[in-house]
């Protein structure tokens, strides 16, 4: 009895110490011994950036730490973290990381864990709440089991639509599926005589192809890139087949230079009331609106014949582990807080998109941000962490893809030619350099937040 | 006798002391803040380059091991490289006369009286198209020759023809390209040429006058002769920026559609900075490298004479 009671007293002692913690806990307190440490913040120029760089100000009032933001364009952002790394230049605190790059960072050990600060009660938010992220974004930043980001910027592909063009066609709604889409919507909504289109798919050289064009016709017939158990490259399979050539089929729908378009010129189009739907990022929605206010419509992505894949991606940030300790922990600081429960509806409200289940269920965040729901409807039935591969070799795998994806779509080589080529290419790609062994499968990483 | 002799003694030629270490010194201390300065900006990254290229170097992955020649025969049969290298030289081929062409007829009008007091802003507008940065000239090209919103169909469309893709056919967007790189050089190659035209003595320029008026047997006989050096460096200069040509172009669609407007150096860059493949993209340099250098070789040997 005296035993049993001992432990319960030891139990309640120690429930009692964490109410005690998460109570006594401050942002403040935490950041006390970092006063008038300097970090730096890689960023992009994106709506989600410029909301946090609004209130960074608040971060550094409360803490004394100084935050500085690196700003760069997409395509350079890999590029300068890893020279970053390589050359331990020690430029850079926090990381960014797109959803296709933890592997790159994690396996070389260029990021630290965030175990590692997580299990500091002195740093630990207690309302940290990991588990108010949507499962499938801690997935993608989880290597090995291992977490290593906190999302940020998290964005879900969407199908914007413009409501009066699809009213004067007749339609109520946005199409359901891919097929309604070609088959019925499309035919009526296009006009090229008045440079009026149905639909634009942003298929710019790069990530754009990639991304944006080819892989939003993979999943959604059921291909897949590859089978890393069985070392096999699955692009030219019968289903990718299918994919790719209903994506060739919409190519007579939508502007003459689309192969050359990226997402401002698409947004654009959109905007000046040229183009009745585009499948675009979430990150675009404030865009979008400024020029089409309530005209602007938004809903998941249409199901494809196999399943309902929506485009996905995003990022994260890491701490680097090439900086010094102190500067690890200021630098995880600026990182949970700007990540944090707490801050997520005025980012939110300051045009940022992010993977926090609270604010973005949030009825009165919904009501006024549209682009909301189907975001939380996307992530929760129609998302994949591995959408793209998590490669170390992913650079070089993505500019394959790019460049066989743009020929096929250039009507350059026929859409069978084009898949086998691309086969072919990557096949050699992964097995020169091991690519296989130096891989992470974040799909697996979901069982351990749900 | 003694003042005679000393009288006829002629002093012997003082025989200059040999210089002191100090002195030998001297001219290479004054050199040497300039050649230490070139050796590390110019001569150093070559030699790393150099070292890179036999060097199996991806970066982030496995740490690097000398590869002998390995990336060298990876680049020549490289398929992307080769495809990348006969653009360069498609375009090279393209602009540069259209350039020479254009930049001597500028050079001659301004070299012309006629023009008069309009010669400086001739001047003032050459100099335009060299000052803005090559990344926003790529920009503006992206806007300007956008099949949908560009001022350019819209401008064409006045005159009655239809929308052109410019930007989204591997040819046209080739053409684009060729096009706005003429407009961006041309000025440079008419300084250089007008420079070149100064170097003509006036006194000869003026007897040739005086037996004929006609322009073509002056410039053939007279004027060009002394512009082959001035004609030989816009040469080799024009040929090194088209080699080297990557801001404009990268600016405009990165290469695309596809690989229609992909560049050597671009391609190079695509290996070094996506693929991280520094071994491969250090070989391919080294190899821009030499033909620029035998390029310019070539121009010198055939096209350069001086005038006494």
């Amino acid at each position: 009895m005296k035993k049993w009671g001992f432990a319960a007293a030891a139990v309640a002692a120690l429930g009692m110490g964490g109410a005690a913690h998460a109570q006594n806990w401050s942002l403040a307190q935490a950041a006390a011994p970092y006063k008038g440490v300097s970090i730096t913040v890689v960023g992009l120029d994106r709506p989600s950036y410029q909301a946090a760089q609004k209130l960074t100000p608040e971060f550094e009032k409360e803490t004394g730490i100084k935050v500085t933001w690196d700003i760069f364009p997409y395509e350079d952002t890999l590029k300068e973290e890893t020279l970053n790394f390589f050359s331990n230049s020690q430029q850079f605190d926090a990381i960014l990381s797109d959803v296709v790059w933890p592997v790159n960072f994690a396996d070389p050990g260029w990021v630290v864990p965030l175990k590692h600060f997580t299990d500091n009660p002195a740093l630990a938010d207690p309302d940290l709440d990991e588990k108010d992220f949507f499962p499938v974004w801690l997935a993608s930043f989880t290597v090995h089991d291992t977490l290593y980001g906190f999302p940020f910027d998290s964005y879900a592909g969407l199908l914007y639509y413009n409501k009066s063009m699809l009213q004067a066609a007749g339609f109520t709604a946005p199409p359901a599926t891919w097929q309604q889409l070609r088959d019925v919507y499309l035919p009526k909504l296009t006009d090229k005589s008045k440079g009026v289109y149905g639909y634009a798919l942003q298929s710019a050289r790069g990530e754009t192809q990639t991304a944006d064009s080819f892989t939003r016709f993979l999943w959604p017939w059921g291909g897949q890139y590859l089978d890393i158990a069985d070392k096999k490259i699955l692009v030219n399979d019968p289903q990718a087949q299918a994919g790719i050539t209903f994506r060739q089929s919409l190519v007579p729908y939508m502007p003459d230079g689309i192969v050359s378009d990226d997402h401002a010129q698409v947004v654009a189009l959109m905007a000046q009331g040229k183009l009745a739907m585009i499948t675009e990022w979430s990150a675009f929605d404030s865009t979008l609106s400024q020029s089409l206010g309530d005209n602007l419509g938004i809903a998941p992505e249409p199901k494809g014949p196999n399943a309902a894949y929506s485009a996905f991606g995003g990022f994260a940030y890491m701490v680097s582990a090439q900086i010094p300790e102190k500067q690890q922990d200021a630098t995880y600081l600026f990182i949970q807080w700007l990540t944090s429960k707490a801050e997520a509806k005025a980012l939110i409200d300051g045009g940022a998109v992010l993977g926090r289940v609270s604010a973005d269920t949030d009825p009165s965040e919904q009501s006024s941000h549209p682009n909301l729901a189907p975001m939380v409807e996307t992530w929760r039935t129609s998302a994949v962490p591995d959408w793209r591969p998590q490669l170390e070799c992913y650079p070089g795998f993505s500019d394959i893809v790019s460049d066989w994806g743009s020929r096929i779509e250039l009507g350059e080589v026929s859409v069978k030619t084009g898949l086998d080529s691309m086969a072919a290419s990557l096949t050699k790609s992964m097995n020169s350099a091991d690519c296989w062994s130096k891989s992470n499968n974040p799909e697996q990483a979901i069982a351990l937040y749900k | 006798m003694n003042e005679m002799s000393r009288v006829g003694e002629r002093a012997a030629p003082a025989v200059a002391a040999p210089p002191s270490r100090w002195e030998a010194a001297t001219p290479w201390l004054f050199i040497a803040p300039s050649l230490i300065l070139l050796l590390a900006i110019g001569l150093y990254p070559v030699i790393y380059t150099a070292f890179a290229s036999t060097q199996s170097w991806v970066m982030g992955m496995d740490p690097p091991y000398f590869a002998w020649f390995q990336n060298y025969e990876n680049a020549f049969t490289s398929s992307d490289f080769q495809d990348a290298v006969l653009r360069t030289a498609e375009l090279l081929v393209v602009t540069l006369p259209v350039e020479l062409v254009l930049g001597m007829m500028i050079a001659l009008a301004l070299d012309s009286a006629r023009f008069g007091p309009l010669r400086w802003l001739l001047q003032v507008c050459l100099v335009l198209p060299i000052a803005i940065t090559p990344s926003v000239v790529g920009l503006l090209t992206q806007l300007m020759f956008n099949e949908q919103l560009g001022i350019i169909n819209h401008l064409i469309g006045v005159l009655g023809i239809g929308p052109v893709d410019w930007l989204g056919e591997p040819a046209s967007a080739l053409g684009t390209v060729m096009i706005v790189q003429v407009w961006e050089w041309t000025p440079f190659v008419a300084l250089v040429l007008s420079a070149a035209l100064s170097t003509v003595p006036t006194d000869i320029d003026e007897a040739a006058l005086l037996e004929t008026e006609r322009w073509w047997p002056r410039f053939r006989d007279i004027q060009l002769p002394f512009m082959w050096p001035g004609i030989t460096a816009a040469l080799v200069f024009q040929t090194a920026f088209t080699i080297k040509e990557f801001d404009m172009i990268f600016s405009i669609e990165s290469g695309g559609p596809g690989t229609a407007t992909e560049t050597a150096v671009m391609q190079i860059e695509r290996v070094a900075f996506r693929g991280f493949d520094i071994g491969l993209s250090s070989a391919e340099s080294i190899i821009m490298l030499v033909l620029s250098i035998l390029l310019a070789r070539l121009y010198i040997r055939l096209f350069y004479r001086e005038m006494d």
